[in-house]
């Protein structure tokens, strides 16, 4: 059987985000493809009319990722700033991430893993965002709404749970 | 079904996508509130927040009524319920990646192919 491979979403506790992907290639493809500065540039699609200016990712313990983009108006207009705090090759990645605006003005901060599965040359990556506060998480999932960039689905049930 | 196009739901997003915005509904879901309790934790003048406000009567997320002297704000949830139905449509703008990482990973296999027959 095929697992599913359509991305699957959901938010388990109040301060996080889950994605779910399944990609058929074994795991150390998938891994390249996601820490390799060169490789993520091809698929870390912007949104429209953004450039991605800066790529730097050292998966090891302790190493840093940095990314910049730039728009039509800003250049920066946005950077992603973060430390790998643990690597376990091929299996479990976990890095912080500041967000911020080309302004300096810190958007938000999070903090990622990624666990990956293989079975069978087929990899099920697991991305778990935790963030420091509901607040925090139901904003990034709304400020995907505008950049697409952070989460880029939104959650409103917090909002939707209250009597209107 | 929500359709792509849809005016309303524009509405709905744009004013959804400012921070300040997003954080008067976030005050709002807790009840009513008044435009000078909703300007005070943004720090902003009463015009500017009311400004924001009106840009969420327009897509109709909030109402406002006067009271006397009061501009009492609440929450409208139906649109806010319309705008929850695109989540699928975000979930698709991720997905719209990882399906670009699938194409680089078919690359990647087919490199990995011929360098192996090269040896």
């Amino acid at each position: 059987m095929t697992p599913k491979k359509g991305l699957q979403i959901s938010t388990p506790t109040d301060t996080t985000i889950v994605l779910t992907r399944t990609f058929h290639a074994p795991c150390r493809l998938v891994w390249e493809a996601m820490f390799t500065p060169d490789r993520m540039r091809r698929w870390m699609l912007p949104p429209p009319g953004w450039t991605m200016t800066r790529c730097e990712c050292e998966a090891r313990a302790g190493g840093a990722l940095r990314l910049a983009w730039k728009s039509e108006e800003a250049d920066p207009a946005m950077t992603l700033q973060g430390v790998f705090t643990e690597v376990v090759l091929h299996e479990r990645i976990v890095h912080t991430e500041t967000m911020a605006l080309g302004s300096g003005q810190t958007i938000g901060s999070l903090l990622e893993m990624h666990e990956f599965a293989e079975q069978d040359g087929t990899t099920t990556m697991r991305i778990t965002q935790t963030y420091d506060s509901k607040a925090d998480r139901d904003g990034a999932l709304a400020s995907g709404m505008d950049q697409g960039m952070e989460a880029g689905y939104m959650q409103l049930d917090a909002v939707l749970a209250q009597p209107a | 079904m929500v359709l792509d196009r849809s005016p309303r739901l524009d509405l709905v997003f744009h004013a959804l996508a400012h921070p300040a915005r997003r954080a008067i509904i976030r005050q709002l879901s807790g009840g009513e509130r008044n435009l000078s309790e909703l300007a005070s934790p943004l720090k902003m003048t009463f015009p500017a927040a009311s400004k924001h406000v009106r840009v969420l009567e327009g897509a109709k997320l909030v109402r406002r009524r006067i009271a006397g002297r009061q501009h009492l704000c609440r929450l409208r949830a139906a649109p806010l319920k319309e705008a929850m139905l695109w989540t699928e449509q975000f979930r698709q703008n991720w997905e719209v990646r990882f399906e670009a990482l699938d194409s680089l990973l078919d690359e990647m296999k087919s490199e990995e192919k011929s360098r192996t027959r090269r040896r």
